[in-house]
C-alpha cells in the first residue's frame, strides 16, 4: 500500500515538475496585446509598401474569405491545447465533413436529381457536420477513456482518418457541393464576407463556452492541472470527451467552408495546414502546456498571418518566402518571450545563469 | 504469468513487435505465395532504407525528451543544396564525399535547431515546426526549385545508385547502401548505450533537472544531439536522391509524422527517457511491410494510409491501457490522464 | 579520514536578494567533519536558498563559501561536486527510466570525464558503495520500480560514489514511515563515524535534535538561532522557527448528544490497505484519525473521497448509503478533501484565487442558457476571501504567489463553496507555518460549529489534540483505540501509537 502512495506522490511530483518547467518556459501571457501590436505593423507595413494592390478591396476581400477555415481549425487546436492536449487531426475531420457532404451531394443528385439533392442540402450538411462530431468523439474517447496522450491518439487519428477518406474517395479529388454553401462562399453582408461573419460567430461561441460555463471552466481547470481538477470532482472524462467534441464540430464547420470556397473535395487537401494552425495557436499565446489560451488572441493571429501572406502576393514574393516568414515570426516570438521571462529575476531558474555552467564533463 | 509476459514483451514492447511482424508475415505468406520471395524481401529492405535513418534520428530526439519535425526539411535541405551545388561546380567528388559535405550542410542547420532549444529552452516541436518553415523556405526560394533528375546527376552518385551488394536473379538487389545504413544503426546503437553522451540522452529525457543536478551539461548534449540528428537526416536525404536517382526539393518533406509514428510503433516514449534502436527498426519494418504488401492480404493500397494509423492506434492504446497497471499492481494508482501531463 | 577539526564547509555572511526581497540577509555557517547540522526553518525562510548557494546553483549578493579552507567567489555546481558537496533533493533527483546502478555510478563517470559508458564498470562502482554501506538493493531494477525509501537510499549512494565530504539532505524524512527513518539514520550515523559531514534540513523537530549535533534556525531569511543541539528543546527551536510561543492548549466545546450524524462507515474495508473499520461522524465534530505512516490512516480518507475506493463494507452520508466508486461519487454525496500534496492536488498554481475558489463548485453557479451567473460567483469569492482572512493583493491574484499558509486557505474555501456535509482534510498544517496553523484550526471550529462535520488527519499530535472531540488510532490498518474527552492527551495518543 505504501508503495502506490509512493509511486502516486511520486508520479504527483514528477507532474509538478514537468509541468511547472514547461509553464516557467512558454509562459506566453500576453498573447492578445502583442498579437494586436503585430497584426498592426505588418498591416502598416503592406500598406505602405503596396498601397494599390493591398488595401485594394479585393485583396481585403479575399483575406476575408480565406482566413476563416484556417481561424476555424485553428480555434478547434486550441481549445484541445487548453487542456493541454493537441489536436493533429483537426484538417483530416475537416476533408471528412467536406467529403461527406460533396459525395452524399453528388449521390443525391444521381439518384434524384439536381433539385433533390438541393432540397436535401440542409440534411446533407448536418450529415457532415455530425461526421465531423462523430470523429472529434473518436478522439475523445481514445484520449479521455483509453488514456492515449493526445499528440499520439490524434497522430494516429489524423492517419486513420485521412486514410479512410483516401479508401472512399480513391485518392481523387470528388467534386459538387450544395448551392447553398457554394454561394455562401461568394457573398458579402455589408462588404463583409459571410465566411468572415461565420468565423466571428464561431469564436464569439467558444469564448462565450470557455469562459462563461462551467464546462468551459472545467475544460480551463483541467489544462492548468489535471491531478487538482480530478480533486476538485471535475471528471476528466467529460471534460475532455466535450473538449474534442468541440474540436471536431470547429473542424466540421471548417470543413464546409472549404466546399464553400471550392466545391470539390478530396483527402489531401490543406495537408500543410496542420503545421501552420500549431504556429498560429501558439503565436496567439496558447500555452502548449495547457491552462491557458484566448480565443481573441488566436483571432489576431490567424489575421496577422492572413495579412503576411497576403502582403507577400502583393510584395511578389513567394509562398516559400511566406513559409519562411511564419517561421521566423514563430521563433522570434518564442524567443524574445523568453528572453523577456528571464529578466525577472524572481523566477529565475537553476541552472540559468548567464553563463554556462561548466560541469565536469566538460574539456 | 504477468511477469513472464512482460520479459517476452522486452524493455520497450519489442517482443510484441516481433509478434505483431510474425502474424502479418504468416498472413500475408498464406494468402500469396509471392509473399516469400527474395524479391518481396528486398523490396522491404529497400524502402525500409531511408525511414530507418530519419527514424533513428527520431529516436534519439525522443528519448531525449523532445519531438523534431524538422528532419525532412535539413534531409533534403542538405541533399538538394550539395547534389545542386556540386554539379554546378562542375566537380565529381564521388559519393562519399558528396555525402560528407551533405552532413555538414545537415550537421550546420541541427546546430541551429539545438542552439535555439537549448540555449532559450523552447519547445522542441515548435521551434522544430517553425525551423521546417524556414529550411524548406530558403531551399527552394534561394537554392533551387528545379527537378533535377538522373541524368543530371553527378556520375559516380548514379554509379553507386546502381550498385547492388547481392543479386538474385529473377528475384531482385540487395542495394549497395545497405551496408552503410547497417552501419549506421549499429552506431546509433552503440552510441545510446555504450557512450556517456548516450546515456546523457536517456538521463535527459528522464528527468532534465536531476540531469542538471548530476553534472550533465544539458545545453551542451541537446546542441550535440541536434548536431547529430541533422547530420543524420542529410545521410538519409542523401540516401533518398541515390536511391531514387533525383533531387527533388518538393519531396521528402510532409513524411515526418510518419517516421514518428513509426517510432512511438517501436516502443519509444514520447515523454523521452525510453526508447531503442531495435524496436524502432521492428517500427518501421512493421511499417513497410503494410505499406508495401497490403495488397497480398487482399485489401486495396488505398488502406495503407489508415492501417498504419490504426496499427499506430493499437500500439499505443495498448501502451496506455498497459500504463494503467505498472508492474503489476492491481489498482489504478495513477490514471494515464495523470501521466500524460508529465510530458506536455 | 581522520577527524579534524577544520571545517569542511564554512559559509560567511551571505546575502542574497530576489527582485529586491532578502531571501538571506546575512546567514553564517560552517561544518565540521562527521558532524550532522541542521539546518531548521519553515517553508520560505531561505533553507532551500541556502542549500542552492552551497551547491552553486544560484550565487550569492556578498559572502562567501568557503570549501576545505579553499575560498569561493564563483563557486559553480561542477566546483561544488567536484570539492565533494552533494546535495540529496527532496524528490532525489534520480532517473526514473534507469537502473539502480546506473544511476549511482552516472555522477562518477561524469566526474571522470568517461566518453565510454561500460556496465561492469558501473556495477561495480555502484555495487562497491552499496555494500559498504551494508544495504540491500536490487541494483538493476529501474528506479521507477522502487519504493521511496529505496530511491533515497540509492540518491545516497550516488552522493557517496564520488566521495562525499559534504552531504546536504533536503527534507529527507518527509515520506519515509517510522522503521524507514530509523534505518535511514542509521545510515546517517555510519557517514559520520566516517567523517562526512552532513546538513540535515528539516522542520520535524523531534528528528532534528534525535540525530544533529548542532542546530542552525531560519526565520525570513536571517539566522535566528544556532548552537549545540544539546541546547535546544523542540520547543525552543519552534519559538525561533515562528518567533512566538505556540499554544498546545485543547479548544474544543461540546458536541450536542442529539446532533445528527453525518457520516458512518461500516466495516469499510480495503484490500492491501485497511479493514473493519467503522466509526460514527456527528454533525458538529471534529474527528482525529492519527497512526504512523504507512497505517493506513491516509488510505481510509482516500477510500472516503473515492481516489482509492473501499472494497468492502459501506458508507452512510446523511442517513443514506453512497456508493463512493471514484471522487466524483464522494463530491456528491457531500464529501469534501483537502489533500495533503496541496501543490498537485489542492491548487491550480497559475489560476487565480478566484477561479480556485469556485473550481468544485461550478455547477452550482449555473443560470439560464447554462451560463455561469457571474454576480453570484463575484458574492461568493468575496465573501469567502474575507471570511478566511486570506492574505493576497486582491482575488484575481495567482495562487503560486501564495504562502503556504493562505495556499490552504484556498483550498479551504473552494470546499466551503460547495458546502460539504463533511470536510476531510489529510494533512491540512503540513509545510504551513504555525500562525497560519492556528487559524486554519479556528477556521475549521468555525465549521464545525456551524454543522460541518470534520475529519482530520494527521501525524502532529498536538495539532489533533488542539482540535479534535475524538481521536481513532489506527495501526495495520485497523483503528485500534478510540480516545474521547480528557483522555484526548498527547502523551496517551503516544503511548497507544506505540503500542
Amino acid at each position: 500500500m505504501s508503495e502506490q502512495r509512493n509511486a502516486l506522490r511520486d508520479v504527483n511530483s514528477r507532474v509538478e515538475a514537468g509541468w511547472s518547467a514547461v509553464l516557467e518556459r512558454v509562459h506566453v501571457a500576453h498573447g492578445v496585446g502583442r498579437m494586436a501590436l503585430l497584426l498592426v505593423l505588418t498591416f502598416t507595413f503592406f500598406a505602405v509598401q503596396r498601397p494599390g494592390v493591398f488595401l485594394n478591396p479585393v485583396n481585403l476581400t479575399n483575406m476575408g474569405i480565406a482566413a476563416p477555415e484556417i481561424g476555424l481549425l485553428s480555434l478547434a487546436v486550441m481549445i484541445a491545447m487548453l487542456t493541454g492536449g493537441i489536436d493533429l487531426s483537426v484538417v483530416a475531420m475537416a476533408n471528412g465533413t467536406a467529403i461527406t457532404v460533396s459525395s452524399l451531394y453528388t449521390a443525391v443528385g444521381d439518384a434524384q436529381g439536381q433539385a433533390a439533392a438541393e432540397g436535401w442540402a440542409p440534411l446533407i450538411v448536418l450529415v457532415g457536420v455530425l461526421v465531423g462530431v462523430l470523429l472529434g468523439a473518436f478522439n475523445g474517447f481514445l484520449v479521455s477513456v483509453v488514456g492515449i496522450t493526445p499528440i499520439l491518439a490524434t497522430l494516429g487519428t489524423m492517419q486513420l482518418y485521412n486514410g479512410l477518406a483516401l479508401v472512399w474517395t480513391g485518392g481523387v479529388t470528388i467534386s459538387g457541393a450544395p448551392s447553398a454553401l457554394r454561394s455562401m462562399g461568394g457573398t458579402a453582408v455589408a462588404g463583409i464576407p459571410v465566411l468572415t461573419i461565420i468565423l466571428v460567430l464561431c469564436a464569439v461561441l467558444l469564448a462565450v463556452v470557455i469562459n462563461r460555463t462551467p464546462i468551459g471552466r472545467k475544460v480551463q481547470l483541467q489544462g492548468a492541472n489535471p491531478v487538482a481538477a480530478r480533486y476538485s470532482g471535475i471528471s476528466p472524462r467529460s471534460t475532455l470527451m466535450m473538449t474534442y467534441v468541440i474540436s471536431g464540430l470547429l473542424s466540421a464547420v471548417a470543413g464546409l467552408l472549404f466546399l464553400s470556397r471550392n466545391p470539390s473535395a478530396s483527402a489531401d487537401y490543406g495537408s500543410s495546414y496542420v503545421l501552420l494552425v500549431i504556429v498560429i495557436v501558439v503565436l496567439g499565446g496558447t500555452n502548449p502546456a495547457g491552462g491557458f489560451a484566448t480565443v481573441l488572441g488566436v483571432l489576431l493571429a490567424t489575421l496577422t498571418l492572413q495579412v503576411v501572406a497576403s502582403g507577400f502576393s502583393a510584395l511578389r514574393l513567394s509562398a516559400y518566402e511566406y513559409a519562411i516568414a511564419q517561421g521566423v515570426i514563430l521563433i522570434g516570438v518564442m524567443v524574445l518571450d523568453q528572453v523577456r521571462f528571464r529578466r525577472r529575476p524572481l523566477r529565475r531558474r537553476p541552472g540559468m545563469q548567464d553563463r554556462p555552467v561548466p560541469t565536469p564533463a566538460e574539456k | 504469468m504477468s511477469g513472464r509476459l512482460s520479459r517476452l514483451r522486452g524493455p520497450n514492447n519489442e517482443g510484441l513487435l516481433v509478434a505483431v511482424i510474425l502474424v502479418v508475415v504468416v498472413a500475408m505468406a498464406l494468402s500469396s505465395p509471392a509473399f516469400f520471395t527474395a524479391g518481396t524481401f528486398f523490396a522491404l529492405v529497400r524502402s525500409s532504407m531511408v525511414p530507418l535513418i530519419f527514424a533513428l534520428g527520431v529516436l534519439m530526439v525522443l528519448i531525449s525528451g523532445g519531438i523534431d519535425v524538422s528532419f525532412p526539411a535539413i534531409a533534403i535541405f542538405a541533399a538538394y543544396s550539395t547534389v545542386k551545388w556540386v554539379i554546378g561546380a562542375g566537380a565529381d567528388p564521388g559519393p562519399w564525399v558528396i555525402i560528407a559535405i551533405a552532413m555538414l550542410v545537415g550537421a550546420v542547420l541541427g546546430l541551429v535547431n539545438g542552439v535555439v532549444i537549448a540555449r532559450f529552452r523552447l519547445p522542441t516541436l515548435i521551434v522544430t515546426l517553425g525551423t521546417q518553415s524556414i529550411f524548406k523556405g530558403v531551399l527552394i526560394s534561394y537554392i533551387g526549385s528545379v527537378y533535377i533528375s538522373a541524368a543530371d546527376l553527378p556520375d559516380s552518385v548514379n554509379a553507386l545508385a546502381g550498385s547492388h551488394l547481392l543479386d538474385v536473379s529473377g528475384g531482385g538487389y540487395l542495394h549497395f547502401m545497405i551496408v552503410p545504413v547497417v552501419v549506421v544503426a549499429v552506431l546509433v546503437a552503440l552510441l545510446l548505450s555504450r557512450t556517456i553522451f548516450g546515456r546523457s540522452i536517456y538521463a535527459i529525457g528522464g528527468d532534465t533537472e536531476a540531469a542538471r543536478r548530476v553534472g550533465i551539461d544539458v545545453v551542451r548534449t541537446q546542441v550535440w544531439l541536434y548536431v547529430l540528428v541533422g547530420a543524420l537526416a542529410a545521410f538519409g536525404g542523401m540516401l533518398y536522391v541515390i536511391l531514387g536517382r533525383n533531387a527533388n526539393p518538393q519531396s521528402i518533406v510532409g513524411t515526418e509524422l510518419d517516421i514518428i509514428a513509426a517510432v512511438v510503433l517501436g516502443g519509444a516514449s514520447i515523454f523521452g527517457g525510453r526508447g531503442s534502436v531495435l524496436g524502432t527498426v521492428l517500427g518501421v519494418v512493421l511499417v513497410q511491410l503494410i505499406n508495401n504488401n497490403l495488397v497480398l492480404l487482399g485489401i486495396p493500397s488505398t488502406w495503407q494510409r489508415a492501417a498504419v494509423g490504426i496499427l499506430l492506434l493499437l500500439g499505443v492504446g495498448a501502451q496506455a491501457l498497459g500504463a494503467r497497471r505498472p508492474n503489476g499492481h492491481s489498482v489504478d494508482v495513477e490514471p494515464p490522464l495523470e501521466r500524460e501531463e508529465v510530458a506536455a | 579520514m581522520a577527524p579534524s577539526a577544520a571545517p569542511v564547509l564554512e559559509v560567511h555572511d551571505v546575502v542574497k536578494t530576489y527582485g529586491g526581497i532578502h531571501a538571506l540577509n546575512g546567514v553564517s555557517l560552517e561544518l565540521l567533519p562527521g558532524e550532522v547540522h541542521c539546518l531548521a526553518g519553515e517553508n520560505g525562510s531561505g533553507k532551500s536558498t541556502l542549500i542552492k548557494i552551497i551547491s552553486g546553483v544560484e550565487k550569492p549578493d556578498s559572502g562567501t563559501v568557503v570549501i576545505n579552507g579553499r575560498t569561493h567567489r564563483h563557486l559553480t555546481t561542477g566546483d561544488a561536486i567536484r570539492s565533494g558537496i552533494q546535495v540529496i533533493y527532496q524528490d532525489f533527483s534520480l532517473f526514473p527510466n534507469l537502473s539502480a546502478a546506473e544511476n549511482i555510478a552516472m555522477l562518477s563517470e561524469l566526474a571522470d570525464r568517461r566518453r565510454i559508458s561500460s556496465r561492469s564498470r558501473i556495477r561495480a562502482a555502484a555495487r562497491r558503495v552499496v555494500e559498504d554501506l551494508g544495504l540491500r538493493l536490487d541494483l538493476d531494477a529501474d528506479v521507477a520500480d522502487l519504493t521511496v525509501a529505496d530511491r533515497q537510499l540509492i540518491a545516497i549512494c550516488r552522493a557517496l560514489v564520488n566521495d562525499a565530504k559534504v552531504l546536504i539532505m533536503d527534507e529527507p524524512t518527509t515520506a519515509l514511515t517510522h522503521t524507514e527513518v530509523e534505518r535511514l539514520f542509521t545510515i546517517v550515523r555510519r557517514l559520520q563515524e566516517r567523517g562526512v559531514a552532513v546538513m540535515f534540513v528539516s522542520h520535524k523537530l523531534d528528528e532534528v535534535l534525535e540525530i544533529s549535533q548542532r542546530v542552525t534556525v531560519l526565520r525570513n531569511g536571517a539566522q535566528v538561532a544556532s548552537g549545540a543541539a544539546a541546547d535546544h528543546t523542540p520547543r525552543t527551536i519552534a519559538k525561533a522557527m515562528t518567533g512566538r510561543e505556540v499554544s498546545d492548549e485543547r479548544l474544543v466545546g461540546e458536541v450536542p448528544p442529539d446532533a445528527p450524524v453525518l457520516l458512518e462507515l461500516d466495516r469499510l474495508g480495503r484490500a492491501g490497505g485497511f479493514s473493519d473499520v467503522s466509526f460514527a461522524l456527528r454533525a458538529g465534530e471534529i474527528l482525529g484519525i492519527t497512526g504512523l505512516l504507512g497505517s493506513g490512516r491516509s488510505e481510509i480518507a482516500e477510500a472516503i473521497f473515492g481516489i482509492h475506493p473501499a472494497d468492502s463494507g459501506t458508507i452512510r452520508v446523511a442517513g443514506t448509503e453512497r456508493r463512493i466508486r471514484s471522487i466524483r461519487d464522494a463530491v456528491h454525496a457531500g464529501i469534501g478533501y483537502v489533500p495533503e500534496d496541496r501543490l498537485t492536488q489542492g491548487l491550480f498554481l497559475d489560476v487565480s484565487i478566484a477561479d480556485n475558489m469556485i473550481a468544485a463548485s461550478l455547477d452550482s453557479y449555473r443560470a439560464r442558457g447554462g451560463l455561469l451567473d457571474r454576480r453570484r460567483v463575484r458574492d461568493s469569492i468575496a465573501d469567502l476571501f474575507r471570511r478566511l482572512r486570506i492574505q493576497a493583493p486582491n482575488v484575481g491574484a495567482m495562487v503560486r504567489s501564495l504562502s503556504g499558509g493562505n495556499a490552504q486557505r484556498v483550498v479551504l474555501a473552494k470546499w466551503l463553496d460547495r458546502k460539504p456535509a463533511v470536510l476531510v482534510l489529510n494533512g491540512p498544517t503540513v509545510g504551513v507555518d504555525i500562525g497560519s496553523k492556528e487559524e486554519i484550526i479556528a477556521i475549521l471550529r468555525e465549521q464545525a460549529a456551524a454543522g460541518m462535520g470534520v475529519i482530520i488527519i494527521s501525524d502532529d499530535i498536538p495539532e489533533l489534540v488542539t482540535a479534535c472531540h475524538r481521536i481513532l488510532i489506527v495501526h495495520e490498518g485497523r483503528v485500534v483505540s478510540e480516545l474521547t474527552g480528557d483522555e484526548v492527551d498527547a502523551h496517551e495518543i503516544q503511548r497507544r501509537m506505540a503500542a
